[in-house]
């Protein structure tokens, strides 16, 4: 088994507000495989864009801060880095695109200066003629049509699904190893969704690339990822493999998500399985388990107890393959791919 | 069958597009082009469709918002162009709607009881401790606490808000509910709590639904029919299972397939439209769909296609749909 290309490490990070501080991330693990498209999901507030950007070392300043955790991509610490460091990392090894390109796009320059402006910043020494020719083979790559003219127009000359293709161009202009999508297609139509989530797709495969994917949508997911990691008010709810989470959910909470979505082929007009009550206050969680006062299978220690992440696949002596030693008797690791775990005290109740 | 709720005979809503120094009228946008459709008492219509395709023009030129620019909207057999103010007003009582964010349709500086009040007031009915007491009969029903009057549409999270937008419509025991992307900026698990609660709504109240959404699935759970619009006009109408499992118009098709489905593994044939939307403001000639669809000809571009009867439940409007329903059996 390769070591992942980047491994997150207890990350807790949270914000000053005029209320004291907030822990908004609380103990989130996670590794990305080579090549693979990791989800994050997880409902507004869950935290997953803030794990995103705490590794991208984005988080806003100065109320922003990581407490603890490590933030591992090929051996260096991302979240001990100084700052010329991470902005080395940022764009040429670790690269986002935005929900809203409308905002992260610069609506009073035009695309080319704005792309040409990436591009400089990854390679000295580009004339004009230079820069043009690669931004306009970036927008050929991303699939815009005419990208000469393009690049003389301003973002809000373009359509939704165009100024998405554009910051999917400026992300791969530092030619990343990592992209990092923060609901990339949540503001588009489906159809256009369609068409972003065929280019992500084509521009992974040719170039290897490792994906994060954070959305909303378990659909999206289900489509795109190869692992998922379910968040819920800043905690991991559970981590499987696409096909188990959808058809083996072990965390109450992944399973209320799911059911209650409407299916196209159930009949219409009966009533959707609910997930009663709301999300907590972050400051008025439950002590234990968060689900816990929305959750059917809670009891007293859910209130009282945080449960651990654990390990639900079948085998149930999970070797770390950390703990291998450089290898050994490789038969034994469970691959890493196929681990599922769950943080819930009932998981083995859902289980059966 | 029993006369239609509300019947829209040929809607048609130009927007002008003006320029120049002397914003001279240059064009129109054709925001919606000969709609029609019929809606009766207790029944959703699912009306669904892309940005920007008129579909929420619809649903203000109904209200009268908008005024159209032909047409005519039939409310219980009532011209609604020909109403008098006063008329108007009356008519007002039965037809609600509930937007998408309702922290923009909420007076922020109200409290919820004012804000649910606030029709009462309007409609000169009871005396001030009755309203409050309705006020709180409608949070109870809704699914909220009563001593919620009391406090401010901020304080609640997007769901509650949007219940408290729910509360508001049904408050003068409404006929109609315009929802206009109701749900589209809820979380999954607040979504469909609130589309229970709107439907449990609808039970109870007979209400009839002009359910406005860009998500296919959520119009296909809510509704009884559902009605695809591209570009201002409605291109296929069908009941909600037919629309999904035998769909006819290539856009319908698309939009069908494009939609994300949490099932991993399955293998669909995805078609994915290339290009962007045509401008609505010189739409294409012919069928509005034939400069993306992957089955045009000529024909496609020359004449706009007319309603075609596929089942009793099932219309559309494209040339070639009998020739694609062989090709897709095949």
């Amino acid at each position: 088994m390769a070591e992942p290309v980047l491994r997150v490490e207890n990350l807790c990070c949270g914000f000053h507000t005029e209320d004291g501080y907030i822990r908004v991330v609380d103990g989130v693990s996670f590794e990305c495989e080579a090549g693979k498209t990791l989800g994050l999901v997880g409902e507004s507030g869950c935290g997953k864009t803030v794990s995103a950007l705490a590794v991208m070392g984005l988080l806003p300043q100065p109320a922003g801060v990581v407490e603890e955790g490590r933030i591992l991509f090929r051996g260096e610490d991302l979240a001990a880095t100084s700052h010329d460091t991470m902005r080395v990392v940022r764009g040429q090894q670790i690269g986002m695109i935005f929900q809203e390109p409308m905002t992260a796009l610069n609506p009073v320059h035009r695309v080319g200066k704005q792309l040409f402006e990436a591009l400089r910043l990854y390679e000295s020494g580009l004339d004009k003629d230079d820069l043009t020719a690669r931004a306009v083979e970036l927008l050929e790559q991303v699939g815009i049509p005419d990208p000469v003219r393009r690049l003389r127009e301003y973002p809000h000359q373009l359509s939704g699904g165009m100024r998405q293709r554009v910051m999917i161009a400026m992300a791969l202009a530092g030619q990343p190893e990592i992209l990092i999508a923060d609901e990339p297609t949540t503001a588009l139509d489906v159809t256009v969704q369609a068409q972003i989530l065929d280019l992500l797709r084509e521009l992974q495969q040719e170039r290897g690339m490792t994906m994060i994917f954070i959305t909303h949508d378990l659909g999206v997911v289900a489509e795109f990822c190869d692992e998922v990691l379910v968040m819920y008010a800043g905690r991991i709810a559970e981590r499987a493999p696409v096909g188990r989470l959808f058809n083996a959910p072990h965390h109450p909470y992944t399973r209320g998500l799911i059911e209650s979505l409407p299916r196209m082929d159930t009949p219409s007009r009966t009533p959707l399985n609910t997930i009663e009550g709301v999300v907590p206050k972050l400051t008025e969680m439950p002590a234990g388990c968060r689900f816990s006062n929305r959750c059917g299978y809670a009891d007293e220690r859910c209130g009282r107890e945080v449960p651990a992440l654990e390990s639900c696949t079948e085998r149930s002596a999970v070797r770390e393959p950390r703990d291998a030693n450089g290898g050994g008797d490789t038969e034994a690791v469970e691959p890493r791919a196929a681990r599922h775990e769950v943080a819930c005290h009932h998981w083995q109740r859902l289980a059966a | 069958m029993s006369a239609p709720l509300l019947e829209v005979r040929n809607l048609t809503k130009f927007f002008p597009v003006r320029a120049g120094v002397f914003l001279r009228k240059v064009g129109d946008v054709h925001a919606v082009d000969d709609v029609s459709f019929t809606l009766h008492r207790g029944e959703t219509l699912g009306l669904v469709g892309e940005s920007g395709c008129g579909k929420s023009t619809v649903g203000k030129t109904i209200l009268n918002l908008l005024r159209p620019t032909a047409g005519q909207v039939l409310f219980e057999g009532r011209d609604l162009g020909t109403l008098s103010h006063a008329e108007w007003r009356a008519v007002r009582r039965d037809i609600q709607i509930v937007f998408q964010d309702p922290m923009e349709s909420l007076n922020a500086r109200h409290t919820v009881g004012q804000i649910l009040e606030e029709p009462f007031v309007i409609h000169k009915l009871g005396t001030p401790e009755e309203r409050n007491i309705w006020a709180r009969d409608l949070l109870e029903r809704v699914g909220l606490p009563r001593s919620a009057v009391s406090r401010f549409p901020h304080e609640f999270s997007g769901g509650q808000r949007q219940r408290i937008g729910i509360a508001r419509a049904i408050a003068l025991k409404p006929k109609l509910i315009i929802c206009d992307e109701a749900v589209s900026a809820l979380d999954v698990s607040v979504r469909a709590q609130i589309v229970n609660l709107l439907l449990e709504l609808q039970h109870d109240m007979e209400l009839a639904l002009l359910f406005i959404a860009h998500d296919l699935s959520v119009v296909r759970h809510v509704s009884n029919e559902v009605a695809v619009m591209y570009l201002g006009r409605i291109v296929e109408r069908a009941s909600s299972n037919e629309i999904y499992d035998q769909p006819c118009h290539p856009y319908t098709r698309a939009l069908v397939s494009a939609i994300p489905l949490p099932d991993p593994g399955r293998e669909r044939d995805r078609i994915v439209l290339e290009g962007d939307v045509p401008s609505p403001i010189e739409p294409p000639s012919g069928c509005r769909f034939h400069t993306r669809c992957a089955h045009a000809e000529r024909v496609c571009a020359e004449k706009t296609p007319e309603w075609e009867t596929v089942t009793p439940w099932q219309q559309v409007a494209c040339h070639r749909w009998r020739e694609l329903r062989g090709e897709i059996q095949d």
